[in-house]
């Protein structure tokens, strides 16, 4: 049962991710005092591409054409496993905080090699970008991680979703903290202004981008919404996971969806108003933001350690 | 046990509201934020009292909340008035602010390291809030070697002021009020010698840059 609940949550998550990059749009337009494109506008892209032919760059090899479908794939995975609608992981062997911190990593590998191995020079440097956002980013998501892991006792997401959701999670102080340092980390992760575009795939910041067309690039485009809404996700399931269902009842799993939905709508609205009151850094300064988080992350480690 | 649990997340939220006046851009913010703390100071005595059912720390909280939620945020920001239009107050710190949350994190756990060895029958529950009390030493000094405004260094020494206080009152919950008077007419002739001194000096020399008045010697 669990099992169909993890391939729903997968296909629903994948369905919803462009309406969702859609609604961003459309709040930016609206921000911009421009009237934008319809909040469907990312499914019509989609299916245009996917009905293009594929034209590959002279001299890329194997990894330019395995990144599209591996991008795309881990962050399925991740959505299949985490504890949306339920108070634990459909999956528990995909809930695992280690192994999501792996999924969440291996597409930036991939996105960083596939940079390289394309013939063209800007994209070698938004794939640098790319890596320099993660290095900043991923220890604080580890820490932060760390500490929840402490705080309830176990790695899996499931369990700190469970803990959290019963105001289990101790001490109290720093999982509130960690909370915070996580929405932030999460806000980086998503790859919005000020340290990124995540749907600017012309420019240098998301490089590769650039080298692909056709279907590939229509996997990739979905990758990129489907990680943020997997992101916003994560930081809804771990931190605020009130109102998910307890049990498999299909009234509590619909509302567990229901409230799902709302939560991620308002976190997606939030992260839009802040991204669209602020500009591009220049990456050279991205780390004085970066370290601000992790500053936050390491005093929610030591309110751990003191227990606070 | 609900009592000093409720004492150290009090605690904790000392350790947030500092950095925030750490990290604030303008005097004014930080002068609204030190209120801000000093308001969570109180109800860390108050809390107290309720715990250790000690009636002094009552009277406590109440002339604390005189003197530092309303009286030294509100000499602070009469100076600040006193002087906006000569001088710049608003100087950006040595050291990127942000990196300052890590090195406060570091503080604290140091300081509860130091605390761990004590073994004070007073302080076995309250060790977390004693390292607190500990750091704000540390978050104070930290404050005052990373602000080159003058001004904002002495939002540094209020906040070693706060720690001081909390420390004694968490050793020493049923001191007389004597020793209360002692603490709180402290902060306030201090704060208003150093608003002075530091009026005068915008006066004089047109600069609250640490750097540039190292240069008025001789």
């Amino acid at each position: 049962m669990t099992i169909v609940v993890a391939v729903l949550q997968a296909i629903l998550l994948v369905a919803l991710a462009p309406l969702f990059s859609g609604i961003t749009r459309k709040i930016r337009a609206k921000m911009h005092s421009r009237k934008g494109t319809g909040i469907l506008q990312d499914y019509y892209d989609l299916a245009k591409l996917m009905r293009r032919s594929e034209v590959r760059e002279g001299g890329s090899g194997l990894v330019s054409r395995l990144m599209p479908p591996i991008f795309l794939g881990c962050f399925i995975l991740i959505a299949a496993g985490l504890p949306i609608v339920m108070l634990a992981c459909p999956i528990p062997i995909l809930g695992d905080m280690i192994t999501i911190l792996y999924l969440m990593a291996l597409p930036r590998f991939m996105f960083a090699l596939a940079s390289i191995d394309s013939a063209s020079s800007y994209t070698a440097i938004g794939g640098i970008r790319e890596l320099l956002v993660g290095v900043l980013i991923e220890p604080s998501l580890i820490l932060v991680l760390f500490v929840m892991a402490i705080a309830v006792g176990s790695t899996d997401v499931g369990f700190m979703s469970a803990a959290v959701a019963n105001l289990q999670a101790t001490p109290l102080v720093a999982v509130v903290v960690a909370g915070v340092a996580f929405a932030m980390a999460c806000y980086i992760e998503m790859g919005k202004l000020p340290f990124d575009m995540a749907e600017a795939e012309q420019e240098i910041q998301e490089g590769p981008l650039a080298a692909y067309s056709g279907p590939s690039l229509a996997m990739l485009k979905l990758g990129v919404s489907l990680k943020q809404l997997v992101v916003a996700s994560l930081l809804v399931c771990i931190f605020l996971p009130f109102g998910s269902a307890s049990s498999l009842a299909p009234l509590d799993i619909f509302i567990g969806f229901v409230v799902y939905v709302a939560k991620v709508l308002a976190v997606f609205l939030i992260a839009s108003v802040i991204e669209n009151s602020v500009m591009r850094v220049r990456y050279k300064i991205l780390d004085r933001y970066t370290w601000f988080v992790m500053g936050i992350a390491s005093l929610s480690l030591v309110f751990l350690v003191i227990g606070i | 046990m609900l009592g000093y649990s409720l004492v150290n997340a009090l605690g904790a939220c000392l350790i947030i509201t500092s950095m925030t006046v750490v990290l604030a851009k303008t005097v004014r913010a930080s002068a609204c934020l030190y209120s801000l703390q000093s308001l969570v100071l109180v109800a860390i005595l108050a809390s107290l009292g309720f715990v250790t059912g000690s009636g002094e720390l009552f009277t406590w909280s109440a002339t604390a909340f005189v003197t530092k939620v309303v009286l030294v945020p509100a000499i602070l920001l009469f100076t600040l008035k006193k002087i906006d239009n000569n001088v710049n107050t608003d100087l950006t710190p040595k050291i990127n602010p942000m990196k300052a949350v890590a090195l406060v994190a570091v503080e604290v756990f140091i300081c509860f390291v130091a605390v761990s060895g004590i073994d004070l029958p007073t302080a076995v529950e309250a060790k977390p809030a004693l390292a607190v009390s500990l750091a704000h030493f540390f978050i104070g000094l930290t404050c005052i070697v990373i602000q080159r405004s003058i001004f904002k260094q002495i939002f540094g020494y209020c906040l070693m002021e706060n720690g001081s206080h909390v420390a004694l009152a968490l050793l020493a919950p049923q001191a007389p009020e004597l020793v209360e008077i002692g603490v709180a007419t402290d902060a306030i002739f201090a704060v208003i010698i150093l608003s002075v001194l530091v009026w005068r000096m915008a006066h004089y020399a047109h600069t609250l840059d640490a750097d540039d008045l190292c240069e008025l010697k001789g």
